[in-house]
């Protein structure tokens, strides 16, 4: 008889993109992250969870070196991307983010035109040569974004006249007009009404043929709608790891139970 | 997970589906005692009683699953709480099915009393039915109590419940063999047995549901089959 399934849910790549090797992060003397390890695999997306101030945002930071820029934050242990360090000091930190994209909680495009906001990367890496190329990819990146049918006559309009989601989905197709190969996203749909939030959404289940995501989100049915795998924070340290059928379902640790449900902890 | 939800009408949405689930519970036990006590006593008018009160018990599993349809549109449960939802509508369901056979059992017994007596055989079937009624009570107990021990206990009892229905099958063979006359009786009465037994799987079913709500995990071990009327029919050829 042939099998029946449901829509593959699973993780369908094992292979690890990032592994992360007791990581601590510090502000000053205070040690916001203690002692993570965790293996982000290839195209799939890993949602991060936990309570406000559990250390969610500071660890996707240390992924491609964003705390470098705070001045009072230390990172300890080893980020392996493809098995090399990024904290190495051969790597340059701009070429990591190339490589290594992020999309923040509020969308802030440039002042500039969409066009111009989506050409910013390839132009600064030198992606592209010649103008042909450099529309062939600022195309690509906004179908890849879901936002072309909707720019295409208006590309050189400013990108900040755009609405919320749109601005949101401008600043996923500049993160990816550079073709990394994983994109972080910190709380990206938070300041999006629904229907933009599900347009977000299916976008980065189209991303996962392509990409690693990794998505920092409040909102639990969030990380359960989008993710394969989902990680648990608690006061800085990861409580749980798993696979986000599992954890939505029969989490491991009590502390993960109490926060999925809705409980005081 | 005894602690409050943040939100405590959530809390309260889920007692309350408890409620419910344990209101049908009693009546599907009521609607057991009766049936069965009616079938020994040849009590038409508790039988026909028996056969009216289902419309309450198919009420009120209606009633459970609209609730737990709106706990999951609402509420968007989680972990143990979305399996807590999974199982009441699950236990509705297998309350309901007892409830039928609690019926059905009724209109055989208005039937039964026109036809000579089988010695023994409402006895027993009494007696089965008591076994049946105490472990849905205990599977219901289970669920509430959140007792995996009492739902595996309950689990390896349906075993005596199914060697029950084996001896009473046995007897009414003998019986029609011994009378034609006996056939049309005991063809009623080994329906009824058969429906009895059927109730014990129903009140197995619930116990294993307890088992995966309370660990999340579906119990895959053999549990005790002690049916082996097929056997026995194969035997007389
Ligand atoms: N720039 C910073 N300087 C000092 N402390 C910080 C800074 N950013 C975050 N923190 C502290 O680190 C902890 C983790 O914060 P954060 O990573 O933003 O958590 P989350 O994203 O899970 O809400 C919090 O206690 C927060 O106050
Ligand atoms: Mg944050």
């Amino acid at each position: 008889m042939k099998d029946i399934q449901l829509e593959n849910r699973a993780v369908t790549d094992e292979k690890t993109k990032i592994a992360a090797n007791n990581v601590n992060v510090y502000y000053g003397d205070t040690r916001a992250i203690k002692d993570v390890n965790i293996d982000i695999k290839s195209r799939t997306v890993t949602a991060f969870i936990g309570p406000s101030g559990c250390g969610k945002s500071t660890f996707l930071r240390c992924l491609n070196r964003m705390n470098d820029t705070i001045d009072s934050c230390r990172v300890e242990g080893r980020i392996l991307l493809d098995n090399e360090d990024i904290y190495d000091t051969k790597v340059d930190p701009v070429q990591l983010r190339a490589k290594v994209g992020m999309v923040f909680q509020k969308p802030n495009p440039f002042p500039k035109s969409i066009y111009d906001n989506v050409a910013y990367g390839p132009r600064i890496h030198g992606l592209a040569s010649k103008k042909a190329d450099l529309d062939g990819i600022v195309e690509d990146s906004l179908r890849k974004a879901a936002l072309w049918d909707e720019v295409k006559d208006r590309l050189q309009a400013p990108g900040t006249g755009l609405s919320g989601g749109q601005q949101q989905r401008l600043c996923i197709a500049r993160a990816i007009a550079t073709s990394p190969e994983v994109l972080l996203m910190d709380e990206p749909c938070s300041a999006l009404d629904p229907i933009a939030t599900a347009q977000v959404e299916e976008l980065i289940d189209g991303l996962r043929t392509n990409f690693s995501v990794v998505i920092v989100t409040h909102s639990m049915q969030q990380a359960a709608r989008v993710s394969q795998q989902t990680a648990f924070f608690h006061l800085g340290n990861l409580v749980e790891l798993g696979d986000t059928d599992h954890v939505f379902t029969n989490p491991t640790d009590p502390r993960t139970e109490s926060y999925i449900t809705g409980r005081i902890g | 997970m005894n602690d409050p939800h943040i939100l405590s009408a959530f809390d309260r949405d889920l007692e309350g589906i408890q409620a419910l689930i344990m209101k049908m519970g009693g009546l599907v036990e009521v609607a057991i005692s009766d049936a069965t006590k009616a079938l020994e006593t040849r009590d038409v008018e508790l039988a026909e009683q028996v056969r009216k009160n289902d419309a309450a018990i198919d009420a009120l599993e209606e009633q459970v699953n609209i609730e737990a349809a709106r706990v999951i549109a609402i509420r968007a449960p989680a972990a143990s709480d979305l399996r807590t939802i999974l199982t009441v509508m699950k236990l509705a369901g297998n309350l309901e099915r007892v409830g039928d056979y609690a019926k059905n059992l009724g209109k055989r017994t208005s039937a039964l009393v026109q036809m000579p007596v089988i010695e023994g055989a409402p006895g027993a079937l009494r007696r089965m039915g008591r076994q049946v009624e105490n472990m849905l009570h205990d599977a219901l107990d289970a669920f509430v109590q959140g007792d995996v021990e009492l739902a595996i206990d309950v689990r390896d009892r349906d075993e005596e419940v199914d060697q029950m229905y084996n001896a009473l099958f046995r007897e009414f063979l003998t019986f029609m063999m011994e009378d034609p006359r006996n056939i049309s009786a005991c063809m009623h009465l080994h329906f009824i047995a058969k429906n009895i037994e059927r109730m014990g799987d129903h009140a197995t079913s619930i116990a294993e549901q307890v088992i995966y709500n309370v660990t999340g995990e579906i119990p895959d071990e053999e549990r005790p089959k002690g049916d082996n009327t097929s056997y026995t029919f194969e035997t007389m050829e």
